[in-house]
């Protein structure tokens, strides 16, 4: 047992020689799941209202007021603004007289198509309301059956997708460069005629990259509940989770590294495969509702098992089969286990 | 030579075509320091690789202690201590750090290892340099630290692989007194090295290997005195056309001319019949410049392969 603290505490010590690797690998995605949720994700809560005493504008406001989403937080909230036209807001609904027919007029500013949907989807659900009450009976009634018990917002599926990328990140980022770097170094040669078995030096790295690669994710895990406060229900489940994500990122780099044996090349494999695998592996939504090649490819990656395994620790709800993610996780990470382990042999104590 | 730790029994190794090391055999004496000298590309490195059993041999025999480096790695690496020829340390950690982690790889009693690490470190002269990192280091004091972490399991065999590479003169007399320390203290070594003056100062036995070949093998006095002459060189005013004339009749075994105007004689006993070659000289030329030397390891070299070492 000693030995392998003396091991691992060596691990750690080689921070000193990658310190701006370990900062890219740990700190980035927390970094860029911040900077994501301010350019991609758009909340259209508020919605704009002109500012008036008639009728009509106080009955719209009202039935906004009393819209929610199907799972009990609230829908839209009306701002009041003293505008006509949208000057430095996305939208403003103006309610017009025309020919005795009270009429919401929504005006855009320089928005996409999709947040044209939502505020058109807000307006449209408040006007249903009015609609409602005033053809007593006659009406659209809407009905609406949530699949979660809880509304979330977008940002928080997207840090909880995340997760799993930046676990990958870390682990196979500094795996191939702390492998290569031996080679490069020279300090390979110290294993070759070791006496310590091969695979408690390989335990001790790939435990010291699990430890760096969940210390990324809990950045990124930290960036998602305080920008949203909001936080998952087991911090524990979401480390254990992750873990076999970690192995399976820590064993790729140590492969790489093994293979290459340069720096670039590893630290470029480890980038390239973690962003295909979270591009892929269900990023911006479930693979499973997109279907067809997508979710064929999906399943190859370890990122969409751990997010179907996440998402009942985020949403509180089931999202696939968990004992099938779980199961294919643990074969997973053991199998990668097994292949580094005879890799790492092959390449370091097989003799020329 | 004592007890028989190392042997080499017709050793053979390619690397495709290239024959690196052919049918050597040698034997090293426990508590002896054997030099393995000869040019670059020799098969020096190779030698040392395969008896360490990083190299797998492609004929002939190699015991270390008893024990096949091939087939008995385990026991063959708990016995020996490798400092290669490139010093590879973690340049960012401390001496302490990677003599703790060279530790945690080779030593069977981690207990015991600070203790170790200490005494190797004051042996070497670097305690007081412990706690820096291994990049602020000289040249020398990163070969030493080399050393101290072969030795670190308390190996009974080193192999150090062209020990003074990149050391400044001074650095490369502590190292050689260092190495001459542990040698009285039990240690055997064996050092590869194209540096003659290094493998005459240092070696008690040594062997010169010219492509992959044992050309000889015997004390570096012995193999001086093998050559059976010594050298006269002298340079005279005007230059002597025909010096075997000249010197007809005084047992001259080689002339050369290394550079215009002066000569270089090989004969034997020169101390004692140099009066007899400088009043030759004197009868038809001026004589401006004599001097006698005893053959060194380089004119070994030339003998058996008719190249300079250094070539």
């Amino acid at each position: 047992m000693k030995r392998f603290f003396l091991l691992l505490l060596h691990e750690f010590r080689l921070v000193r020689s990658t310190l701006p690797i370990h900062i890219v690998a740990v700190i980035e995605p927390a970094v860029m799941y911040a900077l994501m949720t301010v350019i991609l994700v758009h909340p259209t809560f508020d919605v704009y209202i002109r500012q008036s005493d008639d009728n009509a504008t106080q009955a719209l406001v009202a039935a906004m007021e009393e819209v929610g989403s199907p799972i009990g937080l609230p829908y839209i909230n009306p701002v009041l603004v003293d505008l006509d036209e949208p000057r430095n807001v996305r939208q403003v609904i103006v309610v017009e007289d025309r020919d005795s027919i009270p009429t919401a007029v929504q005006r855009y500013n320089l928005i996409d198509q999709n947040l044209v949907k939502n505020y058109r989807n807000r307006l449209t659900a408040a006007a249903l309301r009015l609609w409602d009450d005033e053809l007593d009976g006659y009406a659209v009634t809407v009905e609406e059956y949530p699949s979660g018990p809880r509304d979330i917002p977008y940002n928080v599926y997207f840090g909880m997708a995340m997760l799993p990328m930046a676990t990958f990140l870390a682990a196979s980022m500094l795996g191939g460069v702390l492998t290569a770097q031996e080679f490069e170094r020279g300090t390979v040669m110290e294993q070759r005629l070791a006496s310590a078995s091969p695979e408690l030096i390989l335990a001790a790295r790939l435990t010291r990259l699990a430890i760096t690669a969940l210390l990324g994710t809990g950045l990124v895990l930290l960036a998602t509940g305080l920008i949203n406060s909001y936080w998952p229900t087991s911090l524990v489940l979401v480390g254990l989770i992750l873990l076999p994500v970690a192995i399976m990122g820590g064993c790729l780099g140590v492969i790489v590294g093994l293979v290459a044996r340069t720096t670039l090349p590893a630290f470029l494999v480890g980038l390239v495969t973690s962003f295909v695998g979270w591009l892929v592996g269900d990023a911006f939504k479930p693979a499973v509702s997109v279907g067809g090649w997508y979710e064929f490819f999906s399943r190859l990656t370890p990122n969409t098992y751990a997010v179907e395994l996440l998402f009942p620790r985020f949403y509180g709800t089931e999202m696939g089969s968990a004992a099938t993610a779980a199961l294919v996780l643990t074969v997973a990470a053991f199998g990668m286990l097994a292949l580094t382990a005879l890799v790492y042999r092959r390449i370091i104590y097989m003799r020329a | 030579m004592g007890e028989v730790v190392v042997s080499l029994d017709g050793v053979v190794r390619r690397f495709g075509k290239l024959v690196a090391v052919q049918d050597l055999s040698l034997e090293v004496g426990a508590g002896e320091i054997f030099g393995l000298l000869g040019p670059n590309g020799a098969g020096k490195t190779t030698v040392i690789n395969l008896i360490t059993g990083l190299l797998r041999r492609d004929g002939g025999q190699v015991r270390v202690l008893g024990f096949d480096p091939q087939t008995q790695a385990r026991q063959v690496r708990r016995q020996i201590g490798l400092v290669p020829q490139d010093t590879n340390v973690y340049g960012d950690l401390s001496a302490m750090d990677n003599l703790w982690h060279h530790a945690a790889l080779y030593c069977d009693d981690l207990d015991a290892a600070g203790g170790r690490i200490e005494e190797l470190l004051r042996l070497m002269a670097l305690w007081d340099r412990r706690n820096d990192p291994l990049r602020t280091y000289s040249g020398g004091m990163k070969r030493r630290l080399a050393l101290a972490r072969a030795l670190l399991h308390d190996p009974h065999i080193i192999l150090f692989d062209e020990p003074t590479l990149g050391v400044d003169v001074q650095g490369r007399h502590v190292l050689w007194e260092h190495m001459k320390t542990l040698k009285s203290r039990g240690k055997t070594f064996i050092v590869s090295t194209n540096d003659m003056n290094e493998a005459s100062v240092l070696c008690d036995r040594l062997v010169i290997i010219d492509h992959g070949k044992a050309i000889a093998l015997d004390t570096p006095e012995a193999l001086r005195a093998s050559l059976g002459r010594d050298i006269i060189t002298l340079h005279t005013a005007p230059e002597i056309a025909d010096p075997e004339s000249l010197f007809d009749g005084l047992d001259v075994q080689e002339v050369a001319r290394p550079e215009p105007g002066w000569l270089r004689i090989e004969t034997k006993n020169a101390e004692a019949r140099v009066g007899e070659f400088v009043s030759r000289v004197s009868t038809q030329h001026r004589l401006e410049s004599l001097r006698i030397a005893r053959p060194t390891l380089d004119d070994v070299f030339l003998h058996h392969t008719g190249r300079a070492l250094r070539e």
